[in-house]
């Protein structure tokens, strides 16, 4: 069973050598130059060597782009969430608060990995001038800390104070294409992707609005009101719900001084994707919200309620679907925050409340 | 550790091969180079692992020393015990439990025991050789090369299956011998085969496989998507598996070491017995000689070769897992071969085409039950498989299915290539080191997946 090759001329080990080196020079040589093209071109900022390049977000890969925007140092005041949160404007919230916004809600983000990007933030810049926490139902999850990631992973190495690890975790496709775009922006074949302020209209142009496929998009799997409701949860009830990442956001704001603005808002998708009144999950998120209007109280937060029926969220004609409003609405959402969060003022029409001033 | 993990290709194994040469003049050095290179690899996963193999390699070697001295049997036989109970209580205890309690009603407690990767492959090595004792045919090695013959990290997580006299002489063979360079190079052509296959095709086909096996608990699956969910699975086990083994294979001919064949392209058998003379080529030959022939073979009548044949293929599944799914699929397939070998004594063979498709069809209804997390489940897709669950659905990701066909009827296996491989073109060195930088960004993408044999 012992395998031994046959004798064999000299000419012939002399191939296999040569066969080996030029392996090993095309594995070596291969693995070299592209991971050193990926540390030059440096596409996550995190290089201390890399090319002294104007690195725009040339990807939607927010979790891995935003970090270097929170690095940059350019902004003093940050919007976490997630998608519902991502239309408003960082340069229309500069002038309504006076102050260098970064908008750094991303899609689908889980309360941890929100809470990572303010965790982030206080690290790399300290306290904000302004916090938006653009408030969803994943705070209120009640499995929030089995949900901490999504099947988009979250590179938490991107996230931590070691500068090192990050070394680990540059050698693959992702990562080259990343840098690959970057180099193709600086020669004028590929556009920046996100504003550098993490800002991005990710819904289709207004002149694409079809309200009719809107309206599909928000009642579709939509199930009808309930026609027998169950008792509403007793107080005992209520009290034995538990929501982790209210732990989180307790944390997070207990970092902040008194001098930071802090604006906890429940953010307004559409009736169709809220409970409806009178259900268990009605209950679930009233209590939520309680708990975390009890939360903003502690730190002296502004607590304002857009997640609720009103003529806003009844209207499909200011939604995309579910959960997604139109541009023109988060420019009024934009403005109400300002004027409800620094002037306590009242919607005139109802579509926010005021839960804590 | 896993090979195809940018760590284990980049940094580990150019690491321990450096060193290994380095101290190559040095029989006793470069073993203990593999041995400390194997407890790392080993102990990657907990280090606390690392405390079963050596106490059970310490344990045996003991024992076979006190036979050697003693010249009774008794120590070999507490050593095969010592081992069946160490893959008892890690393995099956827990199975065992839930078993007694369905059948008794009596409410037992459960072990809380983390299974170690690998027992069931180091085990069984161990008590090859410990029967082997017994039979006269293994001498008693330094404890060194004992160890290694067990622990030797190439093999040791997933086979194939080694025995002490196929490797023992081959560590005091200096690796810098003649065919040195051939030897790397084939090494390294058959790993990247492995990576390629694992990488690109296995991990691929498991995004088929895992949803479609997760539906099926929950409703019957339509006709494309239980064809899709078996013909996925039984491409994704073979190329996870081949992998693994020309990975194993091509890392311990780096170091000039001959690992055993494992696969010999399963899916072109023609009958169920030139099947298992291709799949898992290691354990279906340890089985045969250590279980099979001692229970009678074919050499005591019919019905004692099909009790033979049929218990052997039984605790061959019970090998694989711990649960009546891997059972029935053993029974299953000694039902096959016990069937196979009676029809072949007719003398009347089937066409060629004739016996893969029955073949492959067989094989196929196997792995459902192998796959499927409960009796319900598998009962389910094979119904949805002739329409029960809807004729509706098509093929879903033909192209990678195709591919996966393909990769599995053409691609040579590892002998194949350590036998056939004999030009030594630049140019497929060039496309090999390529396709390995390939592979490994892709790798790079995320976690390495773990693969499907470490579980047994």
């Amino acid at each position: 069973m012992l395998w031994q090759p046959a004798k064999s001329g000299l000419s012939k080990t002399a191939d296999w050598r040569g066969f080996v080196l030029m392996f090993l020079g095309v594995l070596i040589g291969g693995v070299g130059a592209i991971y050193l093209f990926v540390l030059l071109v440096d596409p996550y900022d995190v290089v201390p060597f890399s090319l002294p390049i104007d690195r725009r977000i040339v990807s939607i890969s927010d979790r891995f782009m935003y970090p270097q925007i929170v690095r940059s140092k350019r902004f003093d005041s940050l919007v976490i969430g997630t998608s519902t949160s991502r239309l408003l404007d960082p340069q229309l919230l500069d002038r309504l608060f006076h102050s260098r916004f970064a908008n750094l809600a991303m899609s689908s983000a889980t309360a941890w990995e929100q809470q990572a990007m303010l965790d982030l933030f206080l690290r790399t810049v300290g306290p904000p001038k302004v916090l938006i926490v653009g408030l969803d139902s994943v705070w209120c999850d009640q499995q929030a800390d089995r949900h901490r990631i999504t099947f988009r992973g979250f590179p938490d190495w991107l996230y931590d104070d070691n500068p090192w690890n990050d070394y680990l975790y540059l050698f693959n496709y992702g990562t080259v294409e990343i840098a690959a775009r970057l180099v193709g922006y600086h020669l004028g074949l590929y556009r920046e992707r996100v504003r550098y302020d993490g800002y991005e209209v990710f819904v289709p142009p207004e002149s694409q609005y079809d309200p009719v496929r809107a309206h599909d998009n928000i009642w579709q799997g939509v199930a009808p009101p309930p026609t027998e409701l169950p008792p509403p949860a007793s107080p005992a009830e209520r009290r034995r719900l538990s929501f982790p990442a209210l732990s989180w956001l307790d944390a997070g704001l207990a970092r902040l001084p008194s001098t930071s603005l802090k604006i906890l808002a429940f953010m307004p998708v559409h009736v169709a994707a809220q409970p409806a009144p009178g259900t268990p999950a009605a209950d679930v998120e009233a209590e939520c919200k309680a708990r975390i209007v009890s939360i903003g109280r502690r730190h002296g937060a502004k607590v304002i309620d857009w997640r609720i029926a009103s003529p806003l969220t009844r209207n499909d004609a200011n939604y995309w679907d579910g959960l997604h409003y139109r541009v023109p609405i988060a420019t009024r959402i934009a403005e109400e925050l300002a004027a409800a969060a620094l002037a306590g003022r009242e919607s005139e029409d109802g579509s926010y409340v005021l839960l804590l001033r | 550790m896993l090979f195809q993990s940018q760590f284990y290709v980049l940094v580990f194994l150019p690491a321990v091969a450096s060193l290994y040469y380095a101290v190559a003049g040095s029989t006793r050095a470069r073993q203990w180079v593999l041995i400390g290179a194997s407890l790392v690899f080993y102990g990657w996963w907990d280090v606390r692992f690392v405390v079963l193999p050596v106490s059970q390699i310490v344990a045996t070697w003991l024992l076979a020393l006190a036979h050697e001295r003693s010249g009774r049997r008794a120590p070999l036989i507490a050593g095969v015990v010592l081992n069946l109970l160490s893959l008892g209580t890690f393995k099956y205890l827990n199975f065992i439990l839930a078993s007694v309690q369905t059948v008794s009603g009596i409410t037992l407690p459960r072990a809380d025991i983390i299974l170690p990767i690998g027992i069931s492959f180091f085990t069984f090595q161990l008590i090859s050789y410990l029967v082997d004792r017994m039979r006269g045919r293994a001498p008693i090695y330094p404890f060194r090369p004992f160890a290694l013959f067990v622990l030797l990290y190439p093999h040791l997580i997933a086979g194939p299956i080694v025995r002490h006299n196929e490797l023992v002489p081959q560590f005091s063979l200096d690796p810098r011998r003649e065919g040195v360079w051939q030897r790397i190079g084939i090494g390294l052509v058959i790993f990247t085969v492995g990576f390629a296959k694992k990488v690109l095709l296995a991990d691929q086909l498991g995004t088929i496989v895992d949803p479609l096996f997760a539906d099926a608990r929950l409703h019957a699956l339509n006709l494309g998507e239980a064809w899709s969910a078996v013909l996925a699975f039984s491409f994704q086990l073979f190329l996870d598996f081949s992998a693994y083994t020309e990975m194993a294979i091509g890392s311990a001919l780096i170091f000039g070491l001959l690992l055993p064949e494992n696969f010999r392209r399963p899916y072109l058998a023609t009958d169920i017995r030139d099947f298992w003379r291709r799949w898992h080529i290691s354990l279906s030959n340890f089985l045969r000689d250590y279980l099979y022939i001692p229970l009678g073979g074919s050499r005591r009548g019919p019905w004692r070769y099909v009790l033979a044949t049929v218990v052997t293929m039984g605790l061959c599944g019970l090998w694989h897992g711990a649960g009546w799914t891997f059972v029935i699929w053993g029974l299953w397939h000694g039902l096959g071969l016990a069937t196979c070998h009676a029809w072949q004594r007719l003398g009347r063979p089937l066409p060629k085409l004739a016996g893969w498709v029955i073949t492959m069809l067989f094989v196929l209804a196997g792995w459902v039950v192998f796959r499927a997390a409960s009796f319900t489940v598998a009962g389910s897709i094979l119904m949805s498989l002739v329409g029960e669950g809807g004729l509706g659905g098509a093929l879903q990701e033909i192209k990678l299915l195709v591919a996966a066909a393909l990769a599995s009827a053409l691609i040579p296996s590892a002998h194949e290539i350590v036998n056939g491989l004999k030009d030594p073109h630049p140019a497929l060195a060039a496309a090999g080191a390529a396709l390995a930088v390939y592979c490994l960004l892709e790798v790079g993408q995320g976690a390495p997946v773990n693969f499907i044999y470490f579980q047994f």
